[in-house]
């Protein structure tokens, strides 16, 4: 796999405009990000939650992309760091009287570095294929361990909970509304993205790019590249984790269906769809999976088979984008 | 924007003419107004009467729930085109919103908040899978919309996790329990129990424990099999030791795989074969064939006209409901009990709602107070019998009927009436 990251050309001047790319880059960041911050006061109930969803969801496939985009490692255990974040906020949710917000965020990102750690030490001894399917195998005995340990998991019917409140310790304390959990998540997803965009440009990041290109020369030339590919596939994890805690507070519930594999194949969709190797192309994939499955359902119904039209354009991006729907604007930008 | 307008032919016809002023149109304006208020409320309901009540209801019409929620549809049309053909609930037509939850917890979330944010639902009935029933719980608490489940067996539905917005107009597992072990226990003293290796068969293993116990019977073991598992061989033949009995606790295909297979192992000569009836569904009963022939068990609902079953009320509901499931499938199944849940869930909501004048969301409240504590008597609304929803819990005890599979069909064994079925409440409704 060759992907560039975005900000490969980020010291070059942009012709016309006379601007930096940095400088387009964090006005365009800005604008942006204004714009998610004003979109729940114009948005009716329904589209602010959907947007907020998105984002996570978006979060999810951005971790992913450290091992996809930036490592060249298709992770298909995702679902499992997503479901532990989401188990462990619920277990602190249920456990600690009142529900605590940042308490929930603590169970949930351990339960995910848990799971990241063990998934990570066994499966990074392999490579390429070998390493997706056994991520895929663990996370499926995740599943089943949750699935059936209903004592504990609650087992097919999950876990339901009361949402905690917004509280900044000394300072503010209430209850979430729609749009104040639609600003919380755009604060978590932002701090994540400015994070992992850190890490990718710094000389960590640099190495696991190089592993990306050619695992065997980045060893030949002295790297520890187990000890770097275990890092990636827990920071990973950690992001997977604290996406699948903003999606249990968010709905108030946990159920083992997110463990499942399906939500890793998603996550894989979002970002062949987004652009690997952007970390913003795969919340644009995840934007545009939801957004084109919702229309599909209010122009043909709810009961349409959106997964068939869903399949073809998915189809129709790889073999025309295939860097996709941010790197054609990357390239239709740069034109 | 010009006033360019007034000066054309139309506008002056209406303006400067005579035929319409300023004065005249604010004059008739206040007029209609005025007599609007002062007609009588039963006109005013009458010309509200063409805005129909919206029903929203989340079944699964793909994934793994499909075929079941495909005929729990049946159920729901078929109430819904008796009320509208009797003039509708308080004199409004019926509309149902069916969204298909896809049998995934996250897609039935997303759908039901779209339900009451955007369709704005009147009220909800529905919910196929125990754990989308419950990942919905709180979209219903907090859009304050009545939430009729259908089908949804988990018990906590009524219990740890019950609240004031959800009602169950039929019967769960520990009831079923309270109804079967008498029988059990005359049928045999020691047990076995196999049940799906998830939240809806532990939880009933354990309701089966603790009743054959206090009927002085005794569970000398129990086997768990995974859902979905193709080939239970491996699990069934370890089963042996000092047993009398058998107990399945299955459904859908998981049923089918357990019924032949625990035959084609002689288990099913060798002990007493009995188990939760949605192993003997209609629809599973042509795929086992008479290698159920034995088989005792215990539903809220069967395809027979025997006992108090044997009603022209219940002639009427089967005839139609086959017709229709004929439609869905060709190979014409049997109604079977999501058929009659979803149909008396929808009657249920019905009566609750002319009981409380109920016109639109805003009176949940009153509609909650109808419908707790109502009793739903045997008739054309409820062809399966007499039912009360407690007021404590939401939670109704329907009669049960204990039935011998034969010859590919049903013979009623024992009815057993709702009354000797209740388990005390273990419901807190939070304030």
């Amino acid at each position: 796999m060759t992907t560039t990251p975005l900000d490969k050309t980020s010291a070059l001047p942009l012709g016309k405009s006379g601007l930096s790319h940095d400088a387009v880059y964090w006005i365009g960041f800005c604008v942006v990000l204004a714009l998610l911050i004003a979109a729940p006061l114009v948005l009716s109930e329904f589209w602010r939650r959907f947007l907020t969803e998105v984002l996570i969801w978006g979060l999810l496939a951005m971790s992913s992309d450290l091992l996809i985009g930036y490592t060249g490692i298709v992770s298909f255990g995702h679902s499992a760091f997503f479901g532990l974040g989401m188990y462990g906020a619920a277990g602190a949710l249920l456990l600690v009287s009142p529900p605590n917000l940042w308490l929930a965020m603590l169970f949930g990102l351990a339960g995910a570095a848990g799971a990241a750690l063990f998934v990570a030490y066994f499966s990074t001894r392999l490579r390429d294929i070998y390493f997706a399917i056994t991520t895929l195998i663990f996370s499926q005995i995740f599943y089943v361990i949750i699935f059936t340990w209903t004592a504990v998991t609650g087992g097919e019917n999950g876990l339901i909970f009361d949402r905690p409140h917004l509280s900044i310790p000394f300072l503010y304390n209430a209850r979430f509304t729609s749009t104040t959990m639609h600003w919380f998540v755009l604060a978590v997803v932002t701090a994540s993205y400015l994070i992992l965009r850190r890490i990718t440009q710094s000389p960590f990041g640099m190495v696991l790019q190089s592993i990306r290109e050619n695992e065997f020369r980045t060893r030949a030339i002295g790297y520890p590249v187990q000890r770097y590919k275990i890092v990636a596939v827990m920071l990973s994890g950690l992001f997977a984790g604290l996406a699948g805690v903003l999606y249990a507070i968010q709905n108030e519930f946990a159920a083992p269906d997110f463990v499942f594999f399906l939500t890793s194949g998603d996550t894989v969709i979002y970002n062949v769809m987004g652009g690997v190797g952007t970390l913003v192309g795969p919340i644009v994939g995840a934007g545009f999976f939801q957004l084109v499955r919702q229309l599909l359902a209010e122009v043909f119904g709810d009961q349409f088979p959106y997964l068939i039209p869903l399949g073809i354009i998915f189809i129709v991006m790889i073999i025309f984008l295939p860097q996709g729907l941010l790197g054609f604007a990357r390239r239709w930008l740069n034109k | 924007m010009t006033e360019k307008w007034k000066e054309e032919k139309w506008a002056e016809d209406i303006w400067h003419r005579g035929k319409t002023t300023r004065r005249r149109l604010v004059g008739w304006g206040a007029g209609a107004i005025g007599a609007m208020m002062l007609v009588p409320a039963p006109w005013r309901a009458a010309f509200g009467a063409a805005k129909p009540f919206k029903i929203g209801s989340e079944q699964p019409l793909s994934g793994a729930g499909a075929a079941g929620g495909k005929t729990a549809v049946v159920g729901l049309q078929m109430a819904a085109d008796r009320i509208n053909k009797n003039g509708g609930i308080n004199g409004r037509p019926v509309e149902l919103d069916i969204v298909d939850d896809e049998s995934s917890p996250a897609v039935a979330r997303q759908k039901s908040e779209k339900l009451v944010q955007e369709d704005n639902i009147d009220a909800h009935v529905g919910g196929f899978l125990s754990n989308i029933c419950l990942a919905c719980m709180p979209v219903w608490v907090d859009a304050k919309v009545v939430n009729m489940i259908s089908v949804c067996l988990d018990t906590t539905l009524t219990t740890t996790h019950c609240n004031r917005y959800s009602f169950r107009p039929y019967d769960y597992a520990p009831a079923q329990a309270v109804a079967f072990a008498p029988t059990l226990v005359t049928m045999a003293k020691k047990w076995h129990i196999a049940y799906l290796d998830y939240a809806w068969g532990q939880a009933t293993r354990d309701a089966y424990i603790a009743e054959i116990k206090k009927n002085g019977g005794q569970v000398t073991g129990t086997t768990g099999i995974p859902l979905n598992t193709p080939d239970m061989t491996p699990f069934l033949s370890k089963i042996s030791g000092d047993i009398e009995g058998l107990f399945g606790i299955f459904f859908g295909k998981d049923g089918v795989t357990v019924a032949t297979q625990a035959y084609d192992l002689g288990l099913t000569k060798k002990y007493k074969w009995a188990g939760d009836g949605s192993i003997s569904e209609s629809t599973n009963l042509i795929a086992i064939g008479n290698k159920i022939d034995g088989f005792v068990a215990i539903n809220r609902y069967i395809p027979v006209f025997q006992g108090p079953l044997d009603t022209p009320y219940h002639h009427a509901w089967f005839d139609e409901a086959k017709a229709r499931l004929a439609k869905i499938d060709p190979s014409g199944p049997l109604p079977d009990k999501y058929v009659q849940s979803n149909y008396e869930a929808l009657n249920a909501l019905k009566i609750g709602m002319e009981k409380s004048k109920f016109e639109g969301r805003g009176d949940t409240m009153k509609l909650i107070e109808a419908l707790e504590g109502l009793e739903l008597k045997a008739g054309p609304d409820f062809p399966q019998g007499d039912k009360t929803i407690r007021k404590e819990d939401h939670q109704a005890f329907p009669q049960e009927f204990i039935f011998e599979v034969s010859g590919g069909t049903y013979h009623l064994k024992e009815t057993v009436p709702g009354a000797k079925t209740m388990v005390p409440p273990a419901c807190t409704f939070s304030a």
